[in-house]
């Protein structure tokens, strides 16, 4: 083939190769770009997170909602975690305090994060937390036992939403993981080996 | 306006036996090739074994499923290495063996002969260019595509958690894949995605850029055959999705190795992010499988109706659209999941949109028919099994569509005869119809029609026969990937291993068609299917020159409507 | 196993069709093979004596009822119940369970599982058989008429607007035709529970299921597959299907069941502790997947007493084929009943006053979807 056709063909397939580059930067940016879609839309039931300035602004409804709450841990991390209150009525636009009680079992001091959503799962982006033991590790020492606060409101904005306004009750779910560099970590984590 | 392929009039002067071709020593010419045409003959060889591999691995499910309990693992799982497997690893094994039939038949049957057996051979032929664009890079991604191959059957011997092999299913879903799994198998089951996807990518750039760049004179976007298209279509749906498995299944090796959590809720990772990143790579590649099957039927029934393709421009554009709704109904995959209202209602929606388009090309393909004077050749036999066989794939895909009803049917048996009814009996109906079409085009001899005719009948009833009832054990609940299962679904099961052993049969049929070809077929015209077989390749000698269009043919802009 | 004996002679003449007619006659079958008139009076039969015979001990369960607190329990109580009494209800073949040689989908035994059977049996399948048939007619038509016998010199056609048009819009009606019911289902799907709903916590793990039973007590269910004579070991410790009178098929059967409330809706939420599981009862039209990290939820509402069995269907690991579902659905009283044998139970505050409601049929819960409806089975 020719050398301008040559040169032609490297130009085109360079704009397809940095077509595909583009994809797979993009397959990597999804991890942070998802995790910003949820936070923003509420996406998947992702809860949001206001300061304090922003949730003094918000005016307390008549309209009351029940809430539910939900506590897991994962396998192969020895703690207990439970609500101490299983369900909760709150007024919307009201700021209310859930306690979550969590108990290291085992014999050595454990790092432990928490993942979390809220089901319907269309009410993420109504549900707003001011200050949540999730927004950090937590650390319980041998045998400790600790309350873990959680101060929440339900946006008002819940009542205009065509798809949200008939929930009757909201669940906020938490589940304990290990974390990543508190040595439990490791492939076979769930002890099953597969 | 120029329509169809079949208008071309290529005046091309180099159609004469070039017995002096320079063609290099023989393991220059196979293991360094640069020759589209032996590389597209050496992706047929292979994707024909790793076919075989992956064959067997159905085979050795069926008679797993004959009777419910577990009979065979035991056996296959000592196959596969194991000394003394206990009943945990014996039924990994069964894992395995789905695992790694799926991932074989897609990434190294299907994709390695349909894209680079008859993309490589006939993409150059069809527009009318000496070869490919960078015929070097060709070469590379065959053998990376066999290296990836090489990877995935290793990964089979090494341990892989409660046994050897890698046990997550095609789909690798963390954290199943991640802390679910220990061993290195996982690993180079990945390795092996990385390879493949890597040579499919760089196949796909030389495929664009010889369709774009490389076209003979007067052979316009507007008058390409179908098969060009579909195989443009393709590279482009490889070009945007593969590039995202190899994100996602790179951060899965990362989250296995080193500690990352991109998948890991334990480090504020989402599990289900890896399935839509899978699923934005997973729903173009049902396409990927399917679009280059259309481009051949199309040929197919063109050429022994006499006519040309009705409604090119539609077929044409059909086959992009499907390509880029593909793009947006990745989470129909995922309906389970626990996703919202809204979503699942958006993609019910988006999804049977792609109705619209893929029933135009069901349309067309019989009103090219229509008014035809039909010559019931070998490959339009397969050709109008595949035409019927994908419609009942087809509509059983519109079942799935629907949001509330994959309820009950997601992840059952229902689902895997739907996909082996647009894959298994679409695609591979497809390569056979492409096979026949052109295998004497490509080595020179004739295979035996009768033969062909025949295996086509035994196929046809032993696929039908294992992949019908799967939609009667879907619907009745039985779930996927289950190697023993409850009483009630025996007797579906023993009829569809029944099919297999008459599909088999088949297959040998194939086989000893090819020999015969090979041995006592008779020479192959230049153009053996007569005068309806009117696109570039057909002005050509049978087998090709090793170089073919010294001089490029001129395509005639004669044919305006 | 005498078991399956009756479902076996239920589908004996859908076999006798054969595979061939099968093949083409499918959909006509498998409207037709199921008998749901049969299954479903042997059903309620036996749902009425699997009442009766709990009947005499859930008399002592009833103060216990009428004592439950209506307020959100705070923690276990650690008072251990002594009311509860409960024999496992024995399934009726055929019901809540895949039948032999069937070719249709299985029963439904709750209303959204009824209307999506009738979307798919009188909706999509007609449609999807007719565009089938209709190609399969096409293709006979042309192979009879345009061969190159029959039609020596091939017309040269190759556009027809008209034609082209019709064949994309007939389509696009026809799609829309099947998204509005689908579309309604899916609307219907995902009504949420009112807040009194019992809620019942759902954990998959690698293998088997636990569910919890936060209005409860907080009590927990492990629930593991029976295991099989004759086949390996399983689940260690755990007793062979079929030594209890009650045991329902291989592969299905459970130790523990899944036991609740039927006629009222129940709040599902699903998670796992290990690797991704999915949560599946064909017979009552729900699947959903547990994820490990967040809870998925769905409301359940069965309409009638009986066991319904499902099986794991998300690929976890080895035995992902042996951790099957088992749901028995039991008037509230017996339900409540269940509920008292556990230790720390107490009875969610949201019952009707258990002595006038005969079985739970919740009609003051104007919460629940069309009471009429769903109160028939029990009424």
């Amino acid at each position: 083939m020719s050398a301008s056709q040559s040169r032609s063909n490297k130009r085109i397939a360079a704009v397809f190769a940095t077509m595909a580059l583009g994809m797979l930067a993009l397959g990597f940016a999804a991890v942070p770009l998802y995790r910003i879609f949820c936070q923003v839309t509420g996406f998947a039931g992702t809860t949001q997170r206001v300061d304090e300035a922003q949730a003094a602004t918000v005016k307390t409804q008549d309209k009351t909602i029940s809430i539910r709450f939900d506590a897991n841990v994962e396998r192969g991390m020895d703690w207990e975690f439970k609500p101490l209150q299983v369900t909760d009525t709150v007024s919307i636009g009201a700021r209310d305090m859930a306690i979550f009680w969590a108990k290291n079992d085992t014999d050595h001091a454990v790092t432990g994060t928490a993942s979390f959503n809220v089901e319907p799962a269309y009410v993420g982006k109504y549900f707003n937390k001011i200050q949540c033991f999730c927004f950090t590790e937590q650390t319980l020492e041998a045998g400790q036992e600790a309350r873990m606060p959680v101060l929440y409101y339900i946006d008002p904005a819940i009542l205009d939403d065509d798809l949200a306004k008939d929930v009757e009750q909201i669940t906020l779910s938490y589940t304990f993981h290990p974390s990543a560099d508190s040595g439990v970590k490791a492939l076979d984590r769930t002890g099953s080996g597969g | 306006m120029a329509t169809t392929a079949d208008q071309f009039q290529a005046h091309s002067e180099d159609h004469g036996h070039h017995d002096h071709d320079h063609k290099p020593a023989f393991f220059a010419r196979w293991f360094m090739s640069t020759n589209h045409k032996d590389i597209g003959t050496m992706y047929l060889i292979f994707a024909i074994f790793a076919g075989i591999v992956g064959g067997a691995f159905s085979g050795m499910m069926r008679v797993e499923l004959a009777e419910p309990g577990i009979q065979y693992l035991d056996t296959f799982a000592r196959w596969f290495g194991a000394t003394n497997p206990d009943f945990n690893s014996t039924l990994h094994t069964w894992n395995v063996l789905i695992t790694a039939h799926g991932l074989i038949m897609v990434f190294f049957l299907v994709m390695p002969a349909i894209i680079g057996g008859f993309g490589n051979w006939f993409v150059p032929l069809m527009i009318g260019a000496p070869d490919m664009a960078f015929p070097r890079m060709n070469n590379i991604s065959f053998w990376l595509t066999v290296a990836g191959f090489c990877s995935l059957l290793t990964s089979a011997f090494v341990p892989g958690g409660m046994g050897n092999g890698a046990g997550t299913g095609w789909t690798v879903y963390a954290p199943l894949s991640t802390y679910g799994s220990t061993g290195p198998a996982v690993d180079f089951g990945i390795f092996a995605l990385h390879l493949a996807g890597a040579g499919s990518i760089m196949g796909a750039i030389n495929f664009i850029t010889t369709i774009f760049n490389m076209r003979a004179p007067g052979m316009t976007i507007h008058k390409m055959p179908l098969f060009v298209w579909s195989v443009l279509v393709t590279a482009f749906l490889l070009l945007l999705a593969l590039p995202v498995l190899a994100a996602a299944i790179t951060m899965l090796l990362t989250d296995r190795n080193f500690g990352t959590t991109f998948f890991d809720p334990a480090g504020g990772g989402d599990p289900i992010l890896y399935q839509h990143l899978f699923w934005f790579f997973g729903h173009p590649e049902v396409y990927i499988m399917i679009l280059p099957a259309f481009g051949i039927i199309s040929q197919i029934v063109s050429t022994f109706s006499k006519k040309p393709v009705f409604g090119y421009l539609g077929m044409a554009y059909a086959m992009v659209a499907i390509g880029v709704v593909g793009f947006i109904v990745w989470a129909h995959h995922m309906y389970t999941t626990g996703l919202s209202v809204n979503t699942k209602m958006y993609f019910t929606a988006a999804t049977m949109v792609i109705a619209v388009p893929t029933g135009v090309k069901i349309f067309s393909w019989i009103a090219t028919m229509w008014g035809g004077s039909l010559e019931f050749k070998s490959p339009m036999v397969w050709a109008l099994g595949f035409i019927f066989l994908f419609t009942v794939g087809g509509v059983t895909g519109v079942v799935l569509a629907n949001g509330g009803v994959d309820d009950v049917l997601h992840d059952t048996y229902y689902v895997v005869a739907h996909f082996h009814y647009v894959l298994s009996l679409g695609a591979v109906t497809g390569l056979f119809a492409g096979f026949f079409y052109w295998f004497p085009k490509m080595s020179g001899r004739m295979h035996s029609e009768l033969l062909s005719h025949i295996q086509f009948w035994v196929f046809f009833v032993g696929v039908n026969m294992i992949f019908f009832p799967m939609h009667f054990l879907g619907l009745q609940g039985m779930p996927r990937r289950y190697p023993d299962y409850a009483e009630a679904y025996t007797y579906w099961n023993q009829i569809a291993t029944h099919g297999y052993e008459i599909m088999a049969v088949s297959i040998l049929i194939w086989f000893v068609n090819i020999i015969y070809a090979f041995t006592a077929g008779k020479k192959a015209e230049d153009n053996y299917w007569g005068e309806g077989a009117t696109t570039l390749e057909w002005t050509l000698s049978s087998p090709p020159p090793f170089h073919q269009y010294e001089t490029l043919p001129v395509i005639e802009s004669a044919g305006h409507h | 196993m005498n078991f399956t004996r009756n479902a076996r002679a239920v589908t004996r003449a859908a076999k006798a069709a054969g595979l061939a007619l099968a093949l083409f006659a499918a959909p006509q079958l498998a409207q037709a093979a199921p008998t749901p008139a049969g299954g479903d009076v042997s059903a309620s039969v036996e749902a009425q004596t699997g009442a009766e015979r709990m009947k005499a001990p859930d008399k002592g369960a009833e103060p216990a009822a009428n004592a439950g607190n209506p307020i959100v329990p705070d923690v276990p109580t650690g008072d251990a119940a002594a009311a509860g009494s409960y024999t496992p209800m024995k399934p009726t073949p055929g019901v809540g369970m895949p039948v032999e040689g069937g070719i249709g989908l299985q029963d439904q035994y709750s209303e959204l599982g009824e209307y999506g059977h009738w979307i798919h049996n009188a909706v999509l399948m007609p449609i999807i058989t007719v565009i089938s048939l209709l190609v399969l007619v096409l293709l006979i038509v042309i192979i009879v008429r345009y061969n190159k016998r029959a039609n020596p010199v091939a017309s040269k056609t190759s556009h027809n607007t008209l034609l082209e048009v019709v064949w994309t819009l007939l389509p696009v009606l026809i799609l829309i035709g099947i998204a509005v019911p689908s579309i309604d289902l899916l609307a219907k799907q995902f009504k949420p529970a009112p807040k009194e709903a019992l809620t019942i916590k759902i954990t998959g793990n690698q293998w088997y299921w636990t569910y919890g039973y936060p209005d409860n007590g907080d009590f927990e269910v492990v629930s593991n597959m029976l295991n099989i004579p004759g086949a390996p070991v399983i689940n260690n410790g755990i007793r062979e299907v079929g030594s209890e009178p009650w045991d329902g098929p291989s592969h299905l059967e459970v130790d523990n069941r899944m036991v609740v409330p039927v006629g009222e809706p129940i709040r599902l939420q699903v998670t796992a502790a290990d690797v991704i599981h999915s949560f599946a009862v064909p017979s009552l039209w729900f699947k959903l997947d547990a994820v490990p990290g967040r809870i998925n939820e769905k409301t359940l509402f069965v309409e009638k007493p009986g066991v319904y069995y499902g099986q794991c269907s998300e690929l976890c690991g080895a035995k992902h084929g042996y951790m099957p579902i088992a749901v028995e659905a039991l008037p509230r009283e017996q339900y409540n009943a269940w509920v008292m044998t556990h230790a720390g139970a107490q009875i969610d505050g949201q019952e009707p006053a258990p002595a006038a409601a005969a079985a739970a049929a919740p009609a003051s819960e104007e919460a629940a979807p069309e009471a009429d409806m769903t109160a028939a089975p029990e009424a």
